[in-house]
C-alpha cells in the first residue's frame, strides 16, 4: 500500500511530565488514589503514584495523528495491554511496526510497545488505521 | 475447503465483527439483510476474512460482490 510497507518501523520518545498527568486528570476527573497519592500507591506496592494507562493512548493517539507519512488517517480499532506501572517523569520509548497491510479496503495494522528506562516493557498493543481516500 | 465450510466460518467472522450472534448467511444474503453491515463495518469484515483465510483481496474484487455467494466464489479462487 502506497506510504505503508509491511515491517516499516517508527520510534518516538514521550515523557509523562508532571503537567500531562494533571491535565489528564483535570479533563477526565480521574483522580484515583492510586494516580494522586503516593501513600495510598506505595501501600498497594507501587514505588510511587502509577500514571494512568490511557495517558499511553494519548501518545499513540499523537503517533497515528501527527507521525505517519500521511495525515488522512484514521483509527479503525486499537488494542492496549500493560505490562508494567508508568510513573511521573518516566521516558518512555515507543515502537510501532506495520504488520499488515489490507490494499483492497485501505486499511493498515500496527504493533506497538512501549518500554521504559530500563527497557522493560510497560505497555504493548495493536491499531488498524484506516486511510481516507 | 468445502464451500459450506467457508460459508460457516464467514458467518463466524459475521457474528463477532457485528455482534450479532442471531446472523444467519446464506449464499443469497446481501448487506441489506444484515443489520449493522454499513461501510465501516464491512472493512473490519474484509480484513477479517482476508486474516481467517491468509488471502488478500482487490478493491475490484470487493467492489464487484452482489451477494455472499461472490464473495465465497472469491475466496475460492484465491
Amino acid at each position: 500500500m502506497l506510504h505503508f510497507y509491511k515491517e516499516d518501523n517508527y520510534n518516538l520518545e514521550f515523557c509523562v511530565t508532571h503537567e500531562v498527568h494533571s491535565q489528564f486528570m483535570n479533563i477526565f476527573k480521574d483522580c484515583n488514589p492510586l494516580h494522586s497519592n503516593i501513600a495510598f500507591a506505595r501501600e498497594k506496592g507501587f514505588k510511587s503514584e502509577v500514571m494512568h494507562g490511557n495517558i499511553l493512548n494519548g501518545f499513540v493517539s499523537y503517533f497515528i495523528g501527527e507521525c505517519l507519512p500521511i495525515k488522512n488517517v484514521i483509527i479503525h480499532s486499537q488494542e492496549i495491554v500493560y505490562k508494567n506501572a508508568v510513573y511521573l517523569d518516566d521516558l518512555l520509548s515507543f515502537d510501532a511496526v506495520v504488520t499488515e497491510t489490507f490494499d483492497s479496503v485501505n486499511a493498515v495494522e500496527f504493533k506497538f510497545n512501549f518500554k521504559n528506562a530500563e527497557s522493560k516493557v510497560v505497555a504493548k498493543g495493536k491499531i488498524q488505521i484506516g486511510i481516507l481516500t | 475447503m468445502q464451500r459450506l465450510d467457508i460459508l460457516k466460518e464467514v458467518n463466524d467472522i459475521f457474528i463477532d465483527v457485528l455482534d450479532d450472534e442471531s446472523i444467519v448467511l446464506s449464499e443469497q444474503t446481501t448487506a441489506a439483510d444484515v443489520d449493522g453491515w454499513d461501510s465501516l463495518t464491512h472493512i473490519q469484515l474484509i480484513v477479517a476474512i482476508e486474516k481467517k483465510f491468509k488471502l488478500r483481496f482487490t478493491s475490484k474484487d470487493i467492489q464487484s460482490w452482489k451477494d455472499v455467494k461472490e464473495m465465497i466464489d472469491c475466496i475460492v479462487t484465491k
